[in-house]
């Protein structure tokens, strides 16, 4: 029963920081319909950003209990990044699917060096964060508080998402925008700002992803690439453009990884994998995917 | 209003229209009739910044068009409609038409703009909560239609609004369309079957090829042996 707990809140915290990233991925292919292989090089520097914001918040001697929140004011920060980015891919909106993959390829690879420039090849870890907010009595098992923490950060991001897209002008502004953009052009929309808006919140959700898992984990330049391929079963599962596709495919990639790394370790990426071939099989626009017409 | 003058708009390299002219004065109603493949859409599109002119001049209320984006056209009080509707199918009916009065505040309440709307066609109250892609084609026309008008514009777009609907809808398009003038605003639609030329427009065009072959009353290209040939050819033949 406790392993079973284990498992689902480890999986669970996992999901919780994946599903930020598919997030950002989804709404930017929704919106401008390119697929963002840079997103993971968002969720690398939301992750070294915080280590160097939490750096700063030390050495101004603020309390640890401040940390979490300095962590999601960084990623919001540093995800501004997303700005300059769009103006460069705004040249490529309406070029071949193979020009975008390549330019957004780019960016990830310069980022890695950028990376490595910035923050160095070794790992950098933070561990007096996770430490500050000790660990918790959840059915039975002990857990860190701040895993507990993160999750319902992005679940209240999720939401806060959900209800921005849904029910606000601007969300009705970028659904339209995103089902039909001349049409949106043609009744006063002007599209590039709702582009440049929409990047920068996809670029956010993956900066403050990075930032909320560092304390956890470490930032590496491997981080990137991982997370990358982590979003892509999240994607395939899930269906291409969909939100609550993001949600589904983040729980299942992340509640499979952590079942794997309990009962065989090795097969942490293959059982993941499995489910991703399997959708393709069965369902291969995703779960919640349009079908392609 | 809007003016059109000597606009040579080219597609792929082959001439479309070919030095047209054409204009609309404040709540005047006018039809652009051709037969398919004329350049009706092609002319329309061009009004809206979608394509770019060749060369001549496109103004609207004295100021150049052709080098403005299409959002910009649209805020100067361009209402425009296009030919397959394009009615959003992930927004309800009823935010369709908020749309409009959020990406073009004028003097008027959004709210007295879109009562406006529902006055010219009383039928889209029924269908309020329900999303764009659960109507059928007449319904999808008259929100198209009546997202043109709540930007509150001075001058509407309507491509072919009469197009692939059944003939029960068209008369209450036709009567919508009626009603819109009668507020005052400019109307320039587009009109393939010159059956279906509303008897209350003010003036018609006719294109022909990428040339605009006659400018004159409805009553007057009756008259015109020409002009019948062209927009009432297919009809002579069946009868
Ligand atoms: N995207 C395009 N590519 C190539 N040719 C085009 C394109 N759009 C229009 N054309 C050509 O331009 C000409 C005018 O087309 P347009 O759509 O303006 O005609 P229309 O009068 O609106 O016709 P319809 O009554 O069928 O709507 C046609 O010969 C058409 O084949
Ligand atoms: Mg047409």
């Amino acid at each position: 029963m406790t392993e079973l707990v284990d498992v689902v809140l480890g999986g669970t915290f996992h999901a919780a920081v994946l599903f930020l990233v598919a997030a950002g991925l989804q709404l930017v292919f929704g919106v401008q319909k390119i697929v963002n292989l840079a997103c993971g090089s968002f969720y690398a520097l939301g992750a070294y950003f915080g280590i160097t914001a939490v750096g700063l918040a030390i050495k101004l001697g603020m309390p640890p209990v401040l940390f979490l929140p300095v962590l999601v004011v960084a990623g919001l920060v540093i995800g501004l990044v997303g700005l300059p980015i769009e103006r460069v891919l705004r040249t490529i909106y309406r070029r071949d699917e193979s020009y975008q993959l390549l330019i957004t390829f780019g960016f990830l690879l310069m980022f890695q060096d950028v990376f490595r420039y910035l923050w160095g090849a070794t790992p950098r870890t933070m561990d007096n964060v996770y430490l500050a907010y000790g660990s918790a009595q959840f059915l039975g098992v002990r857990v860190p508080t701040y895993n507990l923490l993160v999750i319902a950060a992005s679940l209240a991001i999720a939401v806060g998402l959900g209800l921005f897209l849904e029910r606000t002008k601007i969300g009705r502004i970028v659904r339209a925008t995103a089902e039909n953009r001349d049409m949106a052009e043609g009744l006063g929309v002007n599209a590039s700002k709702i582009f440049a808006l929409v990047f920068t919140v996809g670029c956010m959700l993956g900066t403050v992803g990075g930032a909320l898992v560092v304390p956890s984990s470490a930032a590496s330049l491997d981080m990137a690439v991982e997370l990358v391929v982590e979003s892509f079963a999240v994607v395939v599962i899930g269906g291409l453009g969909s939100m609550r596709g993001a949600l589904v495919g983040a729980l299942v990639v992340g509640l499979m990884r952590a079942a794997a790394i309990s009962l065989v370790p090795e097969m942490e990426m293959l059982s993941v994998y499995l489910v991703v071939v399997l959708v393709l099989i069965v369902r291969p626009a995703g779960l919640f995917g349009k079908a392609a017409a | 209003m809007l003016d059109l003058s000597n606009l040579k708009v080219d597609i792929e390299g082959s001439r479309i229209l070919n030095g047209i002219g054409l204009s609309v004065a404040a709540g005047e109603l006018v039809c652009l009739v051709g037969r398919n493949g004329a350049g009706k859409t092609t002319t329309f599109r061009s009004i809206m910044g979608y394509r770019r002119a060749r060369s001549g001049s496109i103004s609207f209320e004295g100021a150049d068009l052709t080098k403005l984006p299409t959002w910009r056209i649209a805020q100067r009080g361009i209402g425009f409609s296009p030919e397959e509707s394009e009615v959003y199918t992930d927004l309800t009916v009823a935010e369709n038409l908020e749309l409009s009065t959020w990406t073009r505040p004028t003097g008027r309440a959004a709210t007295a703009r879109i009562e406006e709307a529902y006055t010219v066609f009383p039928k889209l109250r029924q269908y309020l909560a329900r999303g764009g892609g659960q109507l059928s084609g007449g319904e999808r026309k008259m929100v198209s239609i009546a997202r043109a008008l709540t930007l509150d514009p001075k001058l509407l777009l309507l491509d072919e609004p009469f197009e692939g609907l059944s003939p029960a809808i068209i008369p209450l398009i036709a009567e919508g369309i009626g009603s819109i003038r009668a507020m005052g605003k400019g109307v320039l639609m587009a009109e393939s079957n010159v059956h279906h030329i509303p008897d209350y427009v003010d003036r018609i065009y006719v294109l022909e090829r990428g040339e605009m072959m006659f400018s004159g009353t409805l009553a007057q290209a009756h008259r015109d042996r020409d002009v019948m040939r062209v927009i009432a050819g297919q009809i002579e033949v069946v009868s």
